[in-house]
């Protein structure tokens, strides 16, 4: 959609073309990329938002890339390492490429917030 | 929205569906009127509708977003099963939404009680109305009452469910602290799908851990709607050995499906007319998506949802992204974790649908821990993506803990659940248990 339209939008038939074109690219899946920011959401669920856990399940965030990344593919192992539970399971469902995506992005997350963020307990 | 929208809201929803393509959308021009970055209404303050509103902040904060839901206090399911076992009190489930506000959410302590998806705007019981670019719903479950004949809101006073956290979870709890030794806890698990699969045998092994240390001559008589039922080997095990033969599970096959409820007796009769008396009756009765997804025109003939799973888009009304446990998400169990995932993933398309982009890909995953004991713990977990359009769990991954591990194992899995709750608490409402 060019400029001149989004000017022209109160207009019905522009308002029209806005709206179908907005909306179309959901539907087109088959062209879609990968995003680390959403493979890592479902990881933030045990390991705390962003990485950073508050509790036993050890956080994720900043720690190096390639301690993440090996972490991961020794868990994706068929002989994961020794007191390994749920996350064989887990890391089996990801590609080696996905898995260097999210070694990447955690490895790039500060391991702890900015200072400004208030202490989350209740 | 005004008075004449107002009056013809029902009228605008008869016709959803019927109107032609250019017809619908010609009707949103005022609301294009103002140029922003696009405004949500998320219903649902739960694990789905809490964590979709704070990522779209997290991912722009320029957008609005308003987050519709009428308790000040969210009140988890999950753990509530350890509050009746007497591991936890009541207001270790308790949430509230003050990071949320934090974050710029408008919350708004209000129910929606109708909604016009081709104005697209949502009515509040308070009387406001609300417009929006993106609608988010998470209403969770409503149950189907009468199913099991005798078996309403009334009836749930006196043998309740306890399937939706609050009062109903208080009362069982009053109930089970209440009851003779010697007596019987009798439950009617449901048939699939219904809200958290391993839930009701979570709940069983609860009860029976609380009974054991107080009431040890009691006995628990599940009777099941299904002949199968998540972890189910692992459940077993942990029964036989830790609570002898105080647990009888009576499968569909063996009569255990209830068909009748006496609640004032406390009586229940099973298809083939056997009758059983409790001392505490828990009925969790057949399930459907929330009230509010039927109102907007978003279930099926199932009662359920169904979804893009890209998008988590409902398929059948444009705009109008669901959540949750009222979606059609199989193999994705209706699970508060999985509700949280697929906050994120429709978060990401609804901000990337508000620039002009394409979603990316989805992604989920799921872990839902159960405990036998307080030191014994026990998972399921699964990885999913969308292959084809469809939601497939990825060949390989996920699966139950092993049937052969150790005790230390077993100890691990009962910390990592309780972690996992604080982790999901905190990043979904920003405090933990």
């Amino acid at each position: 959609m060019s400029l001149k339209s989004f000017k022209g939008w109160q207009t019905p038939l522009a308002a029209v073309a806005l709206a179908m074109s907005a909306t179309m690219p959901l539907s087109a899946s088959a062209q879609s990329v990968m995003d680390a920011s959403i493979l890592a959401g479902s990881c933030f669920n045990c390991h705390g938002t962003d990485g950073r856990s508050n509790g036993a399940i050890p956080s994720i965030a900043g720690r190096p890339q390639l301690a993440l990344k090996n972490q991961m593919l020794a868990f994706k192992s068929d002989q994961p390492p020794a007191g390994t539970t749920v996350m064989t399971r887990i890391a089996k469902g990801y590609t080696d490429q996905e898995i260097d995506a999210l070694a990447l992005y955690f490895s790039q997350i500060k391991q702890q917030a900015a200072a400004s963020q208030k202490d989350p307990q209740k | 929205m005004n008075k004449l929208n107002r009056l013809t809201r029902r009228q605008m929803l008869g016709v959803l569906g019927k109107a032609t393509a250019a017809g619908t959308l010609l009707m949103h021009v005022p609301m294009f009127a103002q140029p922003s970055a696009g405004s949500v209404v998320v219903i649902g303050g739960g694990f789905g509708g809490a964590t979709a509103a704070k990522y779209i902040k997290r991912r722009n904060p320029a957008i609005s977003v308003t987050l519709v839901e009428p308790s000040k206090v969210f009140y988890t399911c999950p753990f509530t099963n350890l509050y009746v076992g007497g591991l936890r009190t009541f207001d270790q489930q308790a949430h509230t939404y003050d990071e949320l506000r934090e974050l710029g959410v408008k919350v708004v302590h209000d129910l929606a009680q109708g909604i016009d998806t081709d104005k697209k705007s949502v009515q509040l019981a308070g009387g406001a109305s609300l417009s929006y670019d993106k609608l988010v719903l998470s209403p969770g479950i409503d149950f189907k009452w009468n199913a099991i004949e005798g078996y309403d809101q009334q009836a749930a006073e006196l043998a309740p469910h306890a399937w939706k956290a609050g009062a109903q979870t208080a009362l069982l709890k009053k109930q089970l602290d209440a009851m003779p030794d010697g007596g019987v806890f009798l439950m009617a698990a449901p048939p699939n799908p219904y809200r958290c699969p391993p839930g009701p045998y979570e709940r069983i092994s609860m009860v029976a851990h609380y009974l054991k240390n107080n009431k040890p001559k009691s006995k628990i008589l599940v009777l099941d709607a299904k002949d199968g039922f998540s972890k189910q080997a692992l459940f077993q095990d942990g029964w036989k050995r830790f609570y002898g033969d105080m647990i009888e599970w009576v499968p569909l096959s063996k009569d255990g499906k209830v068909v009748r409820v006496d609640a004032s007796n406390r009586t229940v009769e099973t298809e083939f007319g056997q009758i059983h008396k409790a001392s505490v009756l828990n009925i969790i009765p057949p399930q459907k998506a929330g009230a509010i997804a039927e109102q907007a025109g978003v279930t099926n003939e199932t009662g359920w949802v169904p979804v893009n799973p890209q998008t988590f888009e409902s398929s059948k009304v444009k705009d109008v992204f669901v959540v949750g446990d009222a979606t059609i998400a199989t193999p994705m169990p209706k699970s508060g974790f999985c509700a949280n995932a697929q906050g994120k993933v429709a978060a990401a398309a609804i901000v990337n649908a508000l620039a002009g982009k394409p979603a990316a890909q989805a992604s989920f995953a799921n872990t839902c821990y159960s405990l036998i004991t307080p030191d014994y713990g026990i998972s399921v977990a699964g990885v999913y993506r969308v292959e084809g359009g469809k939601l497939i769990e990825v060949k390989g991954s996920g699966g139950v803990s092993p049937r052969d591990a150790n005790d230390d194992f077993r100890k691990l899995e009962a910390q990592y659940g309780t972690a996992w709750y604080n982790a999901i608490a905190q990043d979904t409402w920003g405090t933990r248990g």
